[in-house]
């Protein structure tokens, strides 16, 4: 049996523009709709089935719709074009903790937030010492949980969630929040679902959840599916496509220019300019500066990036203990390397010089400089870190 | 009809939200609940205070009557300004009958207002004004029709500061006028019997259905006049159609409320 049939699915959105809080922005947006507002689809020819039982994992880039998606299943929105069939209870972790209010205490929010996702009085009753154990929060549960951690309340939202006892469960990000230990408890609670018979669908930008507990998984992009096929192959079309596009680090340069990092050369440490270096080696950067007017306490900062977007190491004259009391004119900075343990591959150098409580940015340069690493062990990652397997 | 069986089947979660709405208004306040009856008892010894001096040309109870009718309609319709468009959380992400959000706070100010009243009652019988007739038995109709007019209203208001945040601006200059058109600080009488305002007038204000159910709370609770057959007709036709209206536009909209907020 299906418990979920999509059919054609579209959703449009008519794009607002921001500040419709005030009269004349409300006016302003009166006169825009009658020229015609900007329309885009957040999902287009949406089409697939889901089992009665079955895991669906839902993944791909941000705004690629799958919460949109997930918002039409659980009724909160309204397709434009095309048509759903939900076959069953359906429960939603979308926003764990939506109903609470901050000002009500945990066990009120216990009640009120199940009463909202459909619990009667009774069930919540029998139900609310459970909750509370689950969520971990016996000594917390009489205080307002506008006092709460983030992970307290996320802990809650989902303990009341997972009582409602669904046939269909929509679970939007819901590892993405909470420490390690309430991971393992929502996936442990999934695979109980999943035993149950439940049918769910999960977003999820973790994609070795998504593959072990996915019987299928649907790729979404820029609202169309491109695939929906076994996990291991999905994911893996998903990687090549979001590496492609994860890697346009982003170069820019900017800053008041009061002061500016005027040249930056990449040595050996023996005077040799270098534009790719071994793993392991060392590298001696050179950095130019120049100061229009005398500039108190400046502070002069890096960062390495990987190709991926990855922060690989930043830091600056105060964190590394170099205060610079003042520059003017021109002059230049050492900063050297012992060795950089980087595994192969095009890193990016980013440089700046700011103020010490980092309101002004003199200059700063994004990603402006690129070298290559060159590492004879092909390991994944970022950092080359030694290791040695032998059999005891 | 589906709105009435959507609204039956969630009669708990309405339940939990009437009493959210009532506890969060005197939340971390030392006294609590207990605002709800304190609020009106002080507001009757400032105006009892205040008319004692002023030589104002109504009694205190009769005044009184006019105030708490007046401000369960306002009350009504400011809190329904945030009743949808306050929880975008809950509209986005959890499927329910909206219509329970704007129903949860009238009926979260009947409440408060069945108490005021109860502390009238109290008021009026030391004053010696309350009016012990048969007409005592058509007050929960009344009240009932206010309540319809005011559901009629806070849909109505809920539905368009979705789409429009200057509702609440809009909202509080209609009422503001609203206020002195209507006979809450006078009796009807003062526009009925006043021969400087042209009969066509008269007629026009007593299709505002607040002038004939000021003028049936005070008959009924101080024994003032009666309200005119024009104004009584208005009283009960008038929020019936706004209900209707506000019923069926609501559900409309409805179901979009999501993507607006």
């Amino acid at each position: 049996m299906k418990s979920i049939e999509v059919n054609g699915v579209g959703k449009k959105f008519t794009l607002k523009h921001a500040g419709r809080n005030t009269l004349k922005a409300s006016a302003m947006s009166i006169l825009r709709w009658r020229k015609g507002r900007e329309e885009f689809w957040a999902l287009k020819d949406i089409s697939f089935t889901a089992e009665s039982g079955s895991t669906i994992g839902i993944i791909g880039a941000n705004g690629a719709g799958k919460s949109t998606l997930l918002g039409i299943l659980a009724r909160t929105m309204r397709p434009t074009e095309g048509s759903v069939a939900v076959r069953g209870r359906v429960s939603s972790l979308l926003e764990l903790g939506a109903g609470f209010h901050p000002d009500l205490t945990g066990a009120e929010n216990i009640r009120l937030n199940g009463s909202i996702l459909g619990l009667t009085r009774r069930e919540i009753r029998e139900k609310f010492d459970q909750i509370v154990r689950f969520a971990e929060l016996e000594q917390f549960i009489d205080i307002p949980v506008k006092h709460y951690s983030s992970g307290m309340y996320v802990r809650l939202g989902f303990a009341v969630a997972v009582e409602v006892n669904p046939d269909i469960l929509l679970i939007d990000e819901v590892m993405a929040v909470g420490d390690e230990t309430f991971k393992k408890k929502c996936l442990e609670k999934i695979a109980q679902f999943k035993t149950e018979g439940k049918t769910m669908l999960i977003v999820s930008h973790d994609l070795d959840t998504i593959t072990e507990v996915s019987d299928r998984v649907l790729l979404l992009d820029q609202g169309r599916v491109v695939r929906v096929g076994e996990p291991g192959q999905v994911v893996d079309q998903y990687k090549s496509l979001g590496f492609q596009k994860a890697g346009a680090v982003v170069i820019r340069e900017w800053g008041t220019k009061e002061a500016v990092v005027s040249a930056v050369r990449f040595t050996d440490g023996k005077g040799g300019a270098v534009e790719r270096i071994a793993s392991g080696g060392p590298l001696v950067v050179e950095i130019d500066y120049r100061a229009g007017k005398r500039i108190e306490d400046p502070v002069f900062g890096f960062g390495i990036t990987k190709s991926d977007g990855t922060l690989c190491c930043g830091s600056n004259t105060i964190i590394d203990a170099f205060p610079v009391d003042a520059i003017e004119g021109e002059g230049t900075l050492r900063l050297s390397f012992g060795m950089l343990p980087l595994l192969q591959g095009k890193y990016y150098f980013s440089f700046s010089l700011h103020t010490r409580d980092h309101r002004t940015s003199y200059h700063r340069m994004d990603n402006w400089f690129s070298l290559w690493v060159d590492c004879p062990r092909k390991a994944e990652g970022v950092a080359n870190i030694a290791s040695r397997w032998e059999r005891k | 009809m589906s709105a009435f069986s959507d609204v039956f089947d969630k009669r708990e979660m309405l339940a939990t939200l009437v009493a959210r709405n009532l506890k969060i208004r005197y939340q971390g306040s030392a006294l609590g609940f207990a605002w709800t009856l304190l609020n009106p008892l002080f507001m009757m010894l400032i105006y009892w205070i205040f008319i004692k001096f002023m030589k104002f040309p109504m009694s205190i109870p009769g005044l009184l009557t006019g105030i708490l009718a007046w401000q369960f309609l306002t009350m009504c319709c400011n809190d329904s300004i945030s009743a949808v468009a306050g929880h975008p959380n809950l509209v986005k992400k959890i499927y329910f009958p909206r219509i329970i959000l704007p129903l949860s706070t009238v009926l979260a100010n009947l409440v408060n207002y069945l108490l005021s009243l109860l502390v009238l009652f109290g008021f009026a019988l030391l004053a010696g004004k309350l009016a012990w007739g048969p007409g005592l038995a058509l007050l929960p109709l009344v009240v009932a029709i206010e309540l319809v007019f005011c559901l009629g209203l806070a849909l109505l208001v809920s539905c368009s500061s979705v789409y429009f945040r200057d509702t609440e601006h809009i909202v509080g200059v209609l009422l503001m006028a609203w206020f002195f058109m209507s006979p809450v600080i006078y009796s009807l009488d003062f526009i009925t019997a006043n021969s400087r305002i042209p009969p066509w007038a008269v007629r026009l204000y007593v299709v505002n259905p607040m002038a004939g159910l000021i003028t049936l709370y005070r008959a009924i609770i101080v024994g003032g006049p009666y309200p005119g057959v024009i104004a009584l007709v208005a009283a009960v036709v008038v929020p019936v159609v706004v209900l209707a209206a506000g019923v069926s536009i609501f559900r409309k909209y409805e179901p979009d409320f999501a993507d607006e907020l």
